[in-house]
């Protein structure tokens, strides 16, 4: 196993950035060794960017995106960053003046254009950018610490020479990525210092924050490799939650531990060459300045939290759900969520319960690790239930090279360098996506179409007014397929499609649910079912550990249940991972 | 000489690879302007996403936006006249207003000086 890991015992540098997909718990750990530095005399500033602003709670101060002090820990600061605000901020700083001036449809599409997930990534790094460039800044601290980090393609973007020469003056090839950037060239110096900042393995260390699941050390390891490509080379990897001991005698509690072992032992090879760490799988939730100090004690569990036992409460369960769409006659499903909460297997096994009902049912995945093969472990299932698959690897080279050969031609080295790099953004994925499962849609007249992966409202937005834009636009050549066109009227119409939104109960995915909500419902899309899964409060397990964690899932049901969710239903986690169509079908009952 | 002034949508992206399928359109005519103003000429273009001042102050253009909305874009102005609606000129437009052939517009033009840091 990895030594556990203790800022006391690493030598750190002046900035370190924590990195992980939502929850993974990186602004806990971020938060843990900001405390623990503190603690030990050192002058840190701690940078959250998280939403939930779980750090506000836990440090008893209302925080601002200026440094304060933390009166109940000495030698501490901290600020909050939130990027979506940031954003907001930015969109209002060039919208809001032209209230009144322009009509207001016409505002709506430049809202629209800046309200990707780009526009918010960089105006993080225009936040992060200000502390990293600042020279007093290190003159104040001895570290600073930021629980997130900008993404590789931020960062090549911003690599890019064409980024700052013409392109944005004479705004003929500006990219939308770059949007918040557009018009402040007076920044570059700014950028380019904070940028070098991040590859000086004396200033900058990257902790990449990892759950011991497939999943998440696969994305790891994704974003160490992404990150070193781009002279981020100097890197930590912390295995954050990893369940110590285990019950023999209690399933669960056994099945847990197992699986953890595996997916350790099966990490990624790229991964065996970056230092590594693990933390413990802690009872209590890693909120207040005490159980933050405990982590790195390595207490699995409090006296609090051993006292917290929850008891279980019957919930709703997914069979709920299928009855559900059954009785509406539901022909489209969509189950959606962020990386790691099992939307696949959600998928897979409403698609089953849907055909053992008697219907016909496609089902088909985005899923990289070609989870349905291994959902259904090559046995036999059901003649009224067919599969297929999107590689969006595939979609997004075929997508790629469809632009290239269109466009590329008369397009200098230059341009065609940006041109490149525009494409590696999110919005071409799911664009790319939504492409091709419009295509299963359109073919699928007759079966219940189940899909695990769902557009969001940015892109439907997107696709929709550029298809009231094409309908105006009588010269253009590149025309929205007819596939496309067709899906979006039908998406929603509430009587034909349903989306499921998957989370787990816990903060941050949460949170992250409760956005994709958000967005969905700018585009006129509202959720049907919300769907917690692998949830331990449901679960039955008398392991002290495991039932600590349970007892703080519940205020995060509550959460969904009260504010969020038309309708709901909780899974329990599983002590099997469920292969095969027979399991899916018990599964679904 | 003549001058041309285009009015954008809200765009991604001038380059058109964001939207929901690749745009030809959109390319040719950013390299089609890119090459014109690298000769000299005087063509502005103007995104409604990141210059939405401009939509304001030209009166032509903001009537017609009130007019029509969000439909009436792209609109081209000759000489701050508008010569065209909810489309982009041809080439062959370009070349005509501004004396050229339409083969002198697919030209290469040359890598701009621009400035570099690695990282």
């Amino acid at each position: 196993m990895y030594p556990l890991f203790n800022p006391k015992h690493v030598e750190l540098t002046p900035f370190l950035f924590f990195t992980g997909k939502g929850g993974v718990g990186k602004t806990s750990v971020a938060c843990a060794t900001a405390v623990a530095l503190a603690d030990r005399g050192k002058k840190v500033l701690l940078v959250s960017t998280d939403p939930a602003s779980n750090l506000q709670d836990v440090l008893s101060v209302e925080l601002t995106g200026e440094p304060i002090e933390i009166p109940a820990i000495a030698n501490l600061s901290a600020a909050n960053i939130d990027p979506e605000a940031a954003a907001k901020s930015y969109r209002e700083k060039t919208v809001g003046p032209y209230r009144g001036k322009l009509p207001d449809a016409v505002l709506a599409t430049m809202e629209e254009q800046l309200s990707g997930a780009c526009t918010v990534e960089i105006a993080a790094f225009d936040e992060f950018s200000r502390l990293l460039s600042d020279e007093a800044v290190l003159e104040q601290y001895d570290h600073v610490v930021f629980d997130t980090a900008p993404t590789g393609h931020t960062l090549r973007l911003l690599q890019l020479p064409s980024a700052w020469s013409g392109f944005l003056d004479t705004s003929t090839h500006g990219a939308s990525c770059l949007g918040p950037l557009a018009g402040l060239e007076g920044k570059k110096e700014m950028y380019a210092k904070a940028v070098a900042a991040l590859s000086d393995f004396n200033k900058t260390t990257l902790l990449l924050v990892a759950r011991p699941d497939t999943s998440s050390l696969n994305e790891a390891a994704r974003a160490a490799h992404e990150l070193k490509e781009i002279g981020v080379e100097n890197q930590l990897l912390i295995v954050n939650g990893v369940l110590q001991t285990r019950h023999p005698e209690d399933v669960v509690s056994s099945a847990f531990y197992d699986r953890q072992r595996r997916a350790l032992k099966d990490a990624p090879t790229a991964l065996k060459q970056v230092m590594t760490y693990a933390l413990p799988f802690v009872a209590y939730s890693l909120t207040g300045a005490d159980n933050l100090r405990h982590l790195f004690s390595f207490y699995s569990i409090t006296t609090a939290a051993a006292a917290n036992t929850a008891e279980t409460a019957e919930m709703p369960g997914l069979d709920r759900v299928i009855a559900d769409f059954e009785a509406n006659n539901t022909r489209v499903i969509f189950t959606m969520g962020k990386g790691g909460v099992g939307k696949t297997t959600v998928a897979s096994a409403i698609a089953v319960g849907l055909a053992e009902r008697g219907h016909r049912v496609h089902l088909t995945t985005t899923d990289p690790a070609d989870h349905l093969g291994y959902t259904f472990g090559g046995g036999k299932g059901n003649e009224r239930l067919s599969i297929s698959r999107i590689d969006p690897a595939v979609e997004v080279a075929n997508y790629k090279t469809e632009v290239l050969k269109d466009a590329g031609d008369g397009l200098t080295e230059e341009e065609l360098a940006y041109l490149k790099e525009d494409m590696e953004s999110p919005c071409t994925e799911e664009i790319a996506l939504f492409k091709a499962f419009a295509t299963v849609v359109d073919k699928a007249d007759d079966e219940i179409v189940v899909i695990d992966t769902a557009p969001t409202g940015h892109t439907l937005l997107l696709l929709d007014s550029t298809e009231a834009y094409h309908k105006e636009m009588s010269r253009s050549a590149g025309d929205v397929p007819d596939s496309v066109k067709k899906l979006l009227p039908r998406l929603r119409n509430p009587k034909e499609t349903g989306v499921v939104i998957v989370t787990l109960a816990e903060a941050t995915p949460v949170l992250e649910a409760a956005r994709l909500q958000e967005d969905l419902k700018r585009a006129q899309i509202d959720p049907k079912w919300w769907i917690i899964n692998q949830s331990l409060y449901a679960a039955k397990t008398e392991d002290p550990v495991l039932r600590g964690r349970a007892a703080s899932e519940k205020q995060w049901i509550q959460k969904v249940v009260d504010e969020l969710a038309a309708k709901y239903a909780v899974i329990p986690w599983l002590a099997e991972e469920k292969i095969g169509y027979d399991k899916l079908k018990e599964f679904s009952n | 000489m003549n001058k041309i002034e285009i009015y954008d949508p809200a765009m991604c992206c001038s380059t058109g690879v964001c939207g929901p399928s690749v745009d030809p359109e959109l390319t040719r005519l950013a390299s089609a302007v890119y090459s014109l103003e690298k000769k000299g000429f005087d063509i502005k273009r103007f995104n409604l996403a990141n210059e939405p001042a401009a939509f304001v102050e030209n009166a032509l253009v903001n009537q017609a936006l009130v007019d029509k909305g969000p439909e009436a874009l792209p609109m081209v102005l000759l000489n701050g006249e508008i010569v065209r609606v909810a489309s982009y000129p041809t080439n062959d437009e370009f070349a005509q207003w501004f004396g050229i052939t339409p083969e002198q517009l697919q030209e290469k033009p040359k890598v701009k000086q621009s400035i570099k840091f690695s990282i």
